[in-house]
């Protein structure tokens, strides 16, 4: 037993997820990425603005893409809210936040998280759910994510360079992997939902059904918000019939 | 891209120092970003008292990184076109690249007139993510942050502990569905499918020490099989033009 510094105090085997996950250091570190993105969105406007008049782009035209850009993405974003919503439960505010929000996906990340709770033996949101296995999770999901922006310094340089024809000498290797990852991914989380109660089995096909209903009627309707919206529809109709067959059963 | 550049007129110069700009600000704000999104983790995992071991993290980054190791590079390849170099940094912090940053860039262009790879459809793209990012970070702080904290505080507890024992099978049979129907690849689909079944069925009531990288496996497993079984005669014609 080495002296450690402590700072926060941790109960590795408490499922109070919360206590943890909502601690002031975690939100100063989420509000460090908000802060971060607006800094470079006001640093990539001023810049623009200052290349602009050399390509003839008068200024009106700046702002009117800046404001085409903030209406085009508030349906959108909303959709992220309200998803971002129901995962605050399983990973806090700041969490959520910065991987569910920002920087990832909600599928990635929830599927990272549960890759990890299952490596400690643990299900995601289970009783077994501890204080420690959320923190493993977080690091893991965190990890990865800086993978992904690690690559993306390393890489964007490399390909502005001229190594741009990387996607294009090979497209069929570059379209299947990623295309066969991510299905063999989600279809393997997916099912691994089956096994685990009869509850679980219903709530995948409901929410799997929900979601081709709402792809469904996006399409004959030309709804393209429908799109948007349909994984928190989904994720909101299979939770409502989750909290109906549990406390019925 | 492929307009010959003769002689350097003052509109390529301008451009030239905007990309020499917008990269130093790009990677250096991500930089920071990367750093912040890590120091949370940090604090918990080493100066929170959860007695975690380095082996903990290790095996649960390994099976992560088995799953989605192939994206990380992937996905940076596959936008950099599309978005350019100015907006790889802003898209790969602000997420949500396909659903929502790619629309806002198109319609700003074409509010604008603009088409896409010119100087003026660069400025707009870049100009639309700045306009996306706004609206995206301030509802996120508004809705996530002040109303979703607040709103869960108010939920009965066991209405919580309801939400997040069956989050999981409420969002993947979505998730799935939705990337099938975005991937439109036949193939691939049955093929993963088909290994998920045997996985979750077959293999792991057989030999449940699998668990920690079943899905590591089956995502490996899927790329082979796809590539093998993959529709020669499709991939033949899109090569060759």
């Amino acid at each position: 037993m080495q002296p450690q510094l402590i700072l926060a105090a941790g109960d590795p085997s408490s499922t109070n997820i919360w206590a943890i996950a909502n601690t002031p250091f975690l939100w100063f570190c989420a509000l460090g990425v908000f802060a971060v993105i607006f800094i470079q969105t006001i640093l990539y406007a001023r810049a623009a603005k200052v290349a602009a008049p050399h390509v003839n782009m008068p200024a009106r035209e700046l702002k009117e893409s800046f404001r085409a850009g903030a209406v085009a993405s508030i349906g959108p974003s909303l959709a992220v809210v309200f998803v971002a919503i129901a995962l605050l439960a399983l990973f806090g505010t700041p969490a959520v936040l910065v991987r569910i929000g920002l920087i990832g996906s909600v599928s990635a990340e929830t599927a990272s998280a549960n890759i990890s709770a299952v490596s400690m033996g643990a299900t995601l949101g289970g009783a077994d759910y501890t204080q420690q296995v959320f923190a493993v999770a977080f690091m893991a999901m965190s990890l990865s994510g800086a993978m992904w922006m690690l690559s993306t310094l390393i890489l964007t340089p490399i390909m502005k360079k001229g190594g741009k024809s990387l996607a294009k000498r090979n497209p069929a290797v570059m379209a299947l992997i990623p295309t066969a990852a991510l299905l063999g991914a989600f279809s393997a989380l997916t099912f691994a939902e089956l096994p685990k109660s009869s509850i679980h089995m219903i709530l995948v096909a409901v929410s799997a059904a929900s979601m081709g209903l709402c792809l469904l009627l996006a399409k004959v309707l030309h709804a393209k918000w429908l799109k948007e919206w349909a994984l928190g529809i989904s994720i909101a109709i299979a939770i409502t019939a989750g909290y109906f067959l549990h406390t019925a059963a | 891209m492929s307009t010959p550049t003769i002689t350097l007129t003052s509109a390529d110069a301008s451009m030239a120092r905007f990309e020499k700009q917008t990269t130093r600000y790009g990677s250096l704000t991500m930089t920071a970003g990367l750093i912040f999104s890590l120091l949370g983790p940090i604090y918990l995992v080493f100066f929170s008292d959860l007695q975690i071991a380095p082996s903990m993290i290790w095996v649960a980054f390994l099976a992560v990184a088995a799953t989605f190791g192939v994206l990380w590079i992937v996905e940076p390849v596959t936008y950099f076109p599309i978005l350019g170099s100015a907006a790889m940094y802003q898209a790969f912090m602000i997420g949500n690249i396909s659903n929502k940053l790619l629309p806002a860039a198109i319609v700003a262009q074409s509010s604008i007139g603009a088409k896409p790879g010119t100087k003026r459809g660069d400025l707009a793209a870049v100009m639309a993510i700045c306009g996306a990012a706004t609206v995206h970070l301030t509802s996120l702080l508004l809705f996530v942050g002040v109303l979703g904290t607040w709103l869960v505080s108010q939920v009965p507890a066991e209405v919580i502990d309801v939400a997040r024992l069956y989050i999981l099978p409420s969002l993947m049979g979505a998730v799935l569905v939705q990337s099938i129907v975005a991937m439109k690849s036949l193939r691939p689909t049955i093929i993963a499918i088909a290994l998920a079944l045997l996985m979750n069925f077959v293999v792991l009531p057989a030999m449940p020490a699998v668990a920690m990288f079943a899905t590591a496996l089956v995502v490996i497993a899927s790329i082979l099989v796809s590539w093998v079984l993959r529709d020669r005669k499709a991939l033949v014609t899109t090569s060759e033009d």
